[in-house]
Order: structure tokens, then sequence, then C-alpha cells
């Protein structure tokens, strides 16, 4: 285990928003990419806030 | 959050708000975390798919003509017991979402009961559907679905020149009653040469009628479609070149408020590369998650046989759904990867490249029998060229 700390935006490396319900092909969220600045902060913003607050269940152990 | 370790840092699934997060090892840290055994070292181990599609039957009465299974209405369908060891295959590796297809999914009768395995393994449930006899029983069992996707290519002879018969009234009607009973409904929404020109049109009209986002589709050279009927139904050149226009005009109109999205599939990535605007800024792309080629990589498909693809679109490789954590020992997968890793130019060079991954593979194998850079990007076409039509 780390010690916690605040987490940085720039440590967000990709954010993929919404399920997307496709079957055949994978979708990505594009019109986020033509929000302002500050649409964009917000969005971010609210993603480390719940990164922070939500319990942590790990997966893919046979992956590992 | 639900995590999975990578060597790079961690994909985290986000439980209450919509988000899929790529986090560095430091971000990792700072949540009072180690990746452990996955950062040991100089790890390079290939990543499980966090996407997969699983084709839980092939069975379907519409007869699009354009169908990337060929569904029929004696399509095979796999007993429940079998799509429950593929979802436990799925929890082993650690895979985020499912997206149940087909053919026509709703012909099960036990959707619900999928839907439920999948959550109590901590897969999120997701489904796309025609909506042709989606009835408010059938409606009743899509409850537990994290999102549901009518495909609805526009209204009347749009729907028509897409799938060759009118089903957009029933279309339609499956997309109010989704939102009327509470399920978060999107549409997918196929992009050909006809019904490019109606996007718009189209997607008001989705909104209208109660859904939350519309997925953008390229025309695929799969199954039925793999005709040369494609070459005839594919987006032409200059409409190509439009589609970052087209995206940018869509961000400012139906998604101004911020209650409807816009996504584009994979194959639609390369087309960006006209956009000079875009294509001078690939961190952005990267950074909002957007996907390009993923075939073997974040994404893979379950084919109602039960085995490994690519993608969907892709011939299945050799390994048994049921074994997908030996996915990075699968040469074919392999294959796809390693194209990936090193593209011959001109996507070596091109600014989009860890984005795009060298576009449709599908669509490449099918118009130049190879495995190579998508014959239909604009920058590809420029590079050989050839003059938009």
């Amino acid at each position: 285990m780390s010690e916690e700390r605040e987490i940085q935006e720039e440590q967000l490396r990709a954010v993929r928003t919404g399920h997307g319900a496709n079957c055949s092909s994978i979708g990505s969220v594009i019109d986020t990419l033509f929000a302002t600045a500050t649409v964009g902060a917000a969005v971010f913003a609210a993603i480390v806030a719940a990164l922070k607050r939500e319990p942590v269940k790990v997966v893919g152990k046979d992956e590992a | 959050v639900i995590i999975r370790y990578e060597p790079w840092g961690a994909w985290v699934k986000l439980e209450t708000q919509a988000a899929i997060v790529a986090l560095d090892r430091d971000g990792v840290r700072a949540l009072g975390l180690d990746g452990g055994r996955a950062w040991e070292g100089t790890a390079t181990r290939e990543s499980a798919p966090i996407e997969v599609h699983m084709a839980v039957t092939a069975r379907c009465g519409a007869g699009c003509e354009g169908c990337y299974i060929d569904a029929r209405p004696d399509g095979v369908e796999p007993p429940r017991e079998t799509l429950e060891r593929e979802l436990d295959a799925l929890a082993g590796a650690g895979v985020f979402t499912v997206a149940f297809g087909g053919g026509e999914p709703t012909t099960r009768e036990d959707l619900d009961v999928l839907a439920e395995a999948a959550i109590s393994r901590g897969i999120t449930p997701v489904l796309t559907t025609s909506g042709l006899g989606l009835t408010d029983a059938r409606v009743e069992k899509l409850r537990r679905f994290a999102q549901v996707n009518v495909s609805y290519d526009g209204t009347g002879e749009t729907y028509a020149m897409v799938r060759g018969f009118d089903a957009s009234a029933a279309a339609e009607r499956a997309i109010e009653r989704l939102a009327a009973a509470g399920v978060r409904v999107g549409v997918n929404v196929v992009l050909t040469r006809a019904s490019f020109p109606r996007v718009d049109e189209t997607l008001a009209r989705a909104r209208a009628l109660g859904a939350c986002e519309a997925q953008l589709l390229r025309y695929k050279p799969a199954g039925r479609a793999a005709s040369l009927e494609y070459l005839a139904r594919r987006l032409g050149g200059e409409q190509a070149r439009s589609l970052g226009p087209t995206l940018r005009r869509l961000a400012a109109t139906v998604c101004a408020d911020g209650d409807f999205h816009v996504r584009i599939d994979c194959a639609l990535v390369p087309f960006l590369s006209a956009d000079e605007s875009i294509a001078a800024n690939p961190e952005a792309l990267a950074r909002w998650g957007i996907f390009g080629c993923e075939a073997g990589g974040a994404l893979a498909a379950f084919t109602v046989d039960g085995k490994v693809a690519p993608c969907s679109f892709a011939r299945s490789s050799g390994l048994d759904a049921t074994s997908l954590s030996s996915h990075a020992g699968d040469p074919e997968l392999a294959r796809w990867r390693a194209h990936v890793a090193a593209p011959p130019e001109p996507c070596a060079s091109c600014s989009l490249r860890t984005v795009c991954k060298g576009g449709c593979k599908v669509v490449a194998s099918y118009v130049k029998g190879v495995h190579g850079p998508d014959p239909e990007c604009p920058r590809v076409l420029d590079a050989a060229g050839v003059r938009a039509s």
C-alpha cells in the first residue's frame, strides 16, 4: 500500500465517459472534445472527486 | 471504484458515474494503492480487453442487408450456462463492460438473468437491439442493463436505404418505450453515403424520442455487407473528410446543453486526420479516451460459437472464450496487436497514430486484401495520390 495523496489531473491519462452500448465496434464520446475548457475541467474535477470517494475493489487477478 | 492494474498504472471504473479512467502509477499511489506484480521490473504484459462484445444469439428475423454476422431466423443460440461460463472468463480477466448483441438479443427469454449474471460478476452489461418486436414485457427484461442502444439510421427512406426495409417506426417506438420505462437508451446510427447527409436530422429526432446518446458507426464490409454493394454504400471521400466539421456542428447543436452525447466508433477515427485542428492535437483525443482500432487490445469479441475474435467484424481466433485469460499467447490476437505497435507508412508518421492505430483492418482486408493501412483514410488516400470522390 502507498500513502494516500491528492490525485492530480495530469495523472489521469485518459477519461472515457458514458457507457456506450454498441455491440459491434467500440465507441468513444467525442462531443466533449469540442467543449469549453471550463466544461472539460469540471468533468475531470468530478472524476477526481469520485476517485477519492468510492471504495476500492481490485479485479483482473487472472491477469496479474 | 473497480481497479485493474496495468504496467503503466491502472484502468479504473467508477461506480457512481459512468466513466472509465486510465490512471498513471502516481495517480494509483495517490489512492493509497500499489500495482504489485503488474508493476514489477519492466513488465510489458499484454493487457486484457476492458470491453467485450458478446454475441448471445445468431437468431434474427429482421434480414438487414448489411448484417455483419449474417444473422438468420434459424440462427444458433448458445445455452445460458455457456454464456455464464464466458462471463466467468470476463470477470477473471477484469473486463469492465460486456455488450450483448447478436443476432437480435431480445429474442432470448433470459436476458434479465444474463444481465444479473454480469452484474453479480462486477461487469457492466449493455445491449444493442433493432427494437423490432420490443414489447413492454421485453422492455421489463432490459431494466438491469446500464444502457440499451437501438439501431436507428434515420427516418423512413433513410433507414430503408441502410437496411433494405423501413422499420424506422418500430425503432422509434422502441426508443420511446425504453425511455418511458426509465431505461437509459441510445441509438446506433450507421453512416452510409445515403444516411450521412441526414445525420443532424436523425440525431435530433432520436433525442426528441428520448435517446441520451448516439453512436455513429462506419459501414463495414463484414457478413452480408461484404459484397460489391459495400463500395456503393460506404461514405464518399468528401463525406469522410467532412467528419470533423460534422462532429463540431453536432457538438454545438444537438449536444450543446450537455444532455445528449455523440460517440464515434473506432473505425471513424482515421477520418479525423482530414481535420487540421483535430490532427494537430492528438493529445486531446487521447485525454478524452478516444479509441481507434483496439481490436485484440482494449476490445475483443466473443462469437456465438464461443471463440475470441479481435472484434465483432474480424474472423475468430482459435482461442476459446472461456480461456480469455490466455489472450496474450494467441497468435491471431498477437498479429493484430503487432500491426498497431509498428504500422507501416503512411500510418507510422501520422500525428493520430497512437489514437487511430492504423484505422479499420476489416476494411483494409476487404478492399485491399491486406492487413494494412485503412484504404479509405483521407491521409492514406493523399499519400497514394488518390483524389477524393
